[in-house]
């Protein structure tokens, strides 16, 4: 027996350190875009190269307010915070009607979710046209409009799947008691599938958040978002680097802390959307 | 206690609610579903290049030009290969990363997070990064590769042709394999342990229980990673243009690159709207053969 | 309160015919109970009563109004559900403040309907919990409670009792039945459990394949069954059924299958002479086959029985013999019988057997 309990103990201490092993790799080039935007340009330019900053400096950081280039993080957070509110709205009710009147029958439903496999790349440039003639290039109002509609499939599809786990009585309680049609979705329908809602507001988020070719193609320099302003410093060598490590932290950490609050929503909205369907 | 007044009739907004629901999103989704599609169909058939703007109907000229053209089927053997190298190599190591992960293990819900991290990270800047990484002189990469051989190598990684391949496909694998990961732990944790068991108690070994009760357990869930990962793969253009920008010359162009260059640097806008075109047919019969195969829709 | 009435409903799921013409009166402040097994349209009955389902065809009206095309909200009615139907993230008196506060109900106003509400279902000291920390008596109470805090005009009760172990049930429906005594409003409930039908309603509907095999007060179904199916759905143990023949000659008795002759009763004789000779099934139930005394009364047969099967109940023991070929219950007393192999001699009640035409299932005497 003994024998059996060291076999378990030499398995457990290799699986762990093969965990850190590959924890380690995974994070090791997050880790070097975070060092290189604290380094100077002489320590990026060293050679060979220092695998610590010398001392945190904020220098990298302060370029990019200074010359209003971090704007660029508040378009982010207005374009994919936006369009994750009205796609997380307008979806869960539709998601509600095809859950609980099955509108528009299987064709409604096939349609919707076709719409997610839409090649962004094909559509782009149709759309781009359009909102050239309609003046919304380089707007809110266009960027938000779009991503909204990309977003809306996903949403339609996991959140027909958490209503229908809500047991019909509670609802037909609530038509009986005194609701409109309307006062159920909010007063029961939203609050019973609270954790999906999470789930899928924060997966929509960050697919919003971290977009770039719409966002490319639709702004130019009045909602530029924080992926296109990455691209501005490519090509070049210098203090471009530097840029580009601190725009690309501006842009990755309020997912991160975000995602640190939400982990476990997000793990279940990626999971959750391959299990159950 | 008695109705002082009579009751009040369903009206049409109660009859017609459910209409009301789905209305405001299906007009959304117009604008990505239905417009596109009419705009491309027609200006395919349109002779508007960069030079001139010709809105007459030209037959399938652009279309004729769509099979002669080779960077096009060169751009879509770049895709293919792509998705061939990236997405088994994105499969395995998750499947392996889940099984590692499966059982117990001290801070796991930590590494989970932890793992979870270079998913939520923009391909752009995930691209950015990699391009940081691979450097030739500054990059971390090439170092430790000295270190190993012994002699300092300066490998131009986003320029050598040779090494532009692996390169992409690395950025690429690291981003999605956690994806991977996380779908499939979910599917293994959901394999039933009593099959296990009975298996164990049998006699088999650990990969036929692998192959005969494990895989068969989740290919469900596989397939729709496979399909999700296959499709944005197939659109693949955030690392790419991030880390070569389609180079060097046109070696490493996705589709998506190709097509982005004709409508948005060219502006060939009658042929990149019959590439487009040809772009949603082909994804269309690739998608249907393979929901034939694996039923999706509940 | 007030009084139901609906005329030729007809009620189709796809291509299931689920409510085949049913026309019900229910008299306002009546206890009605719709009975029958799965299936039978009872549950569809009362939801196109709520108005959660609509019906296809035919008219409902409460109170004198028409209400096919209300909406539930506006139906003033109740209903409590099989699975309690209460919202976890609610605490209780949250719960039951619910329809209130969804009609905007003034803030003052509530306070007190809920807590007299709480009060007459003995729940008030849980108006704080949340649900999952109630039982599942505790939980049907709170489902009352909220029912009965709107004081509607009908009150639906679907299968309320279900999920509650035997002890609970028995005790709840004591409750259930003073509460419809101490409110006077009507109530209509349906349950497949026919213990439940027959002590508390005022009034049975007993319901198969969708239509209403008979309703009426529950003794009177229970003495007088009109048919076979209600014959056999009430009582416990079910009545015992016998193929049997009319005597085509002499005095008119049943002939069972081994030749041996009931006598019946001469009152009842009359009515049955057209069918001599014809088939019958003779309806008895135990309760009416008992242990034979010395001298026994008019219209009691008498009979030997070798008992095959005993099962005592305490009060009661329940032995199966063969009569005529067929097996019957008798109910006989604590101590009559206790093995099988013994024999016994039973009286039959022949005032009180039911004669079933084996072709058409109607009871005829």
């Amino acid at each position: 027996m003994n024998d059996l309990h060291a076999r378990q103990r030499v398995r457990l201490t290799l699986r762990l350190v093969a965990a850190l092993g590959i924890t380690v790799f995974f994070l090791f080039p997050i880790y070097w875009l975070f060092m290189i935007s604290f380094k100077t340009a002489d320590e990026i330019f060293s050679y060979p190269p220092k695998w610590y900053p010398g001392h945190l400096q904020f220098g990298n950081y302060a370029v990019l307010f200074k010359d209003g280039d971090a704007i660029a993080v508040w378009h982010s957070l207005v374009v994919a915070g936006g369009s994750t509110l009205i796609a997380m709205f307008l979806g869960t009710i539709c998601a509600y009607s095809l859950a609980r009147f099955k509108t528009g029958g299987e064709h409604l439903a096939n349609w919707i979710i076709s719409q997610r496999m839409v090649p962004p790349i094909a559509v782009v440039f149709p759309i781009f046209l359009l909102y050239v003639w309609l003046g919304w290039v380089d707007t809110y109002v266009g960027v938000i409009l779009l991503y909204t509609a990309f977003n809306l499939p996903y949403v339609i599809w996991m959140m027909r799947g958490y209503i229908l786990d809500i047991p019909l009585a509670l609802e037909e309680s609530a038509l009986v008691d005194g609701c409109t049609r309307w006062q159920v979705i909010w007063r029961v329908v939203f609050p019973m599938c609270r954790a999906g809602l999470f789930a899928t507001a924060i997966f929509t988020f960050v697919f919003a958040w971290n977009e770039f070719l719409f966002a490319l193609v639709l702004t130019r320099t009045e909602v530029g978002t924080y992926t296109v302003q990455v691209t501005h410093y490519f090509g070049g060598q210098s203090n471009f680097w530097a840029k580009i490590s601190a725009m690309s932290v501006l842009g990755t950490l309020p997912i991160f802390v975000a995602v640190a609050f939400m982990q476990r929503y997000l793990v279940r909205g990626i999971s959750l959307g391959a299990v159950k369907g | 206690m008695a109705q002082a007044t009579a009751p009040r009739q369903a009206d049409f907004t109660d009859r017609n609610f459910k209409y009301f629901l789905v209305g405001p999103s299906i007009f959304v989704l117009l604008l990505i579903g239905i417009f596109p599609l009419v705009y491309l169909l027609v200006v395919s058939f349109q002779g508007i290049t960069m030079t001139e703007v010709d809105t007459s109907f030209v037959g399938v000229r652009n279309f004729a030009h769509l099979f002669r053209d080779r960077r096009l089927w060169e751009a879509l053997l770049h895709t293919v290969i792509f998705t061939a190298i990236a997405l088994p190599i994105e499969l395995v190591l998750g499947l392996a990363l889940a099984q590692l992960f499966l059982d117990r293990l001290p801070g796991r819900q930590i590494f989970i997070a932890l793992l979870v991290l270079p998913v939520v990270v923009s391909p752009i800047v995930s691209g950015a990064t990699w391009s940081l990484m691979f450097d030739n002189r500054f990059g971390p990469i090439n170092q430790v590769i000295g270190w190993v051989t012994g002699s300092p190598r300066t490998l131009l990684w986003t320029i050598n042709p040779a090494l532009v391949y692996p390169a992409i496909i690395v950025a690429e694998v690291w981003q999605w394999t956690p994806f991977m990961f996380l779908l499939l732990l979910a599917a293994l944790a959901n394999v039933d342990k009593s099959q296990l068991e009975a298996s164990a108690i049998d006699g088999a070994g650990y990969w036929r229980t692998f192959f005969k009760i494990v895989l068969p357990a989740i290919w469900p869930v596989m397939a729709v990673a496979i399909l999700i990962r296959g499709l944005d793969l197939f659109r693949l253009f955030d690392i790419v243009w991030a880390l070569t920008k389609g180079g060097p010359g046109t070696m490493t162009e996705t589709i998506s690159v190709f097509t982005y260059v004709k409508g948005f640097q060219q502006f060939e806008t009658s042929y990149t709207a019959a590439v487009a075109l040809l772009i949603i047919v082909l994804l269309s019969v690739v998608v249907f053969a393979a929901l034939k195969r694996v039923r999706l829709a509940r | 309160m007030a009084d139901l009435k609906i005329t030729g409903l007809h009620k189709y799921y796809g291509s299931v015919h689920a409510v085949k013409g049913i026309d019900l009166e229910i008299p306002a402040g009546e206890f009605t109970v719709l009975v029958g097994q799965s299936g039978c349209g009872k549950s569809t009955l009362l939801r196109t009563i709520a108005g959660l389902e609509d019906a296809d065809q035919g008219n409902i009206e409460i109170g004198g109004e028409l209400m096919n095309h209300v909406l539930p909200r506006d139906r003033d009615i109740a209903m409590v559900f099989q699975n309690y139907a209460l919202y976890p993230y609610m605490t209780v008196f949250e719960n039951i403040a619910f329809g209130l506060r969804a009609r905007k109900t003034p803030a003052a106003e509530i306070e007190p309907k809920v807590r007299r509400a709480a009060r007459m279902l003995a729940i008030e000291p849980l108006l704080d919990r949340y649900p999952r920390q109630l039982s599942g008596g505790q939980l049907q109470r709170v489902a009352i409670g909220r029912a009965v805090v709107r004081n509607a005009r009908l009150y639906l009760f679907d299968e309320p009792l279900s999920n509650l172990d035997a002890q609970l049930r028995d005790e709840m429906r004591g409750e259930i039945k003073r509460l419809h005594q101490e409110l006077g409003k009507t109530m209509i409930y349906v349950t497949h459990d026919q213990i439940e039908a027959m002590t508390m309603a005022d009034r049975i509907v007993l319901l198969r394949d969708g239509k209403i095999e008979q309703s009426g007060a529950p003794l009177d179904l229970y003495e007088r069954p009109a048919t076979r199916y209600v014959a056999g759905f009430l009582g416990s143990p079910a009545m015992n059924f016998v193929p049997a023949q009319l005597q085509d000659s002499g005095a008119l008795g049943v002939q069972l299958a081994d030749g041996s002759v009931l006598a019946l009763p001469v009152s009842r004789q009359g009515k049955l002479s057209a069918r001599r000779g014809q088939p019958i099934i003779l309806g008895v139930r135990p309760e009416h086959v008992t242990r034979a005394g010395g001298e026994l009364r008019q219209g009691l047969a008498r009979r030997t029985a070798l008992i095959e099967l005993v099962q005592p109940t305490g009060s009661r023991t329940y032995a199966t013999f063969r009569l005529g070929g067929a097996e019957v219950v008798a109910e006989l007393q604590a101590h009559d019988v206790s093995q099988p192999g013994e024999t016994i001699e039973v009286a039959i009640d022949m005032n009180r057997v039911v004669l079933i035409d084996p072709a058409s299932e109607l009871v005829v005497s």
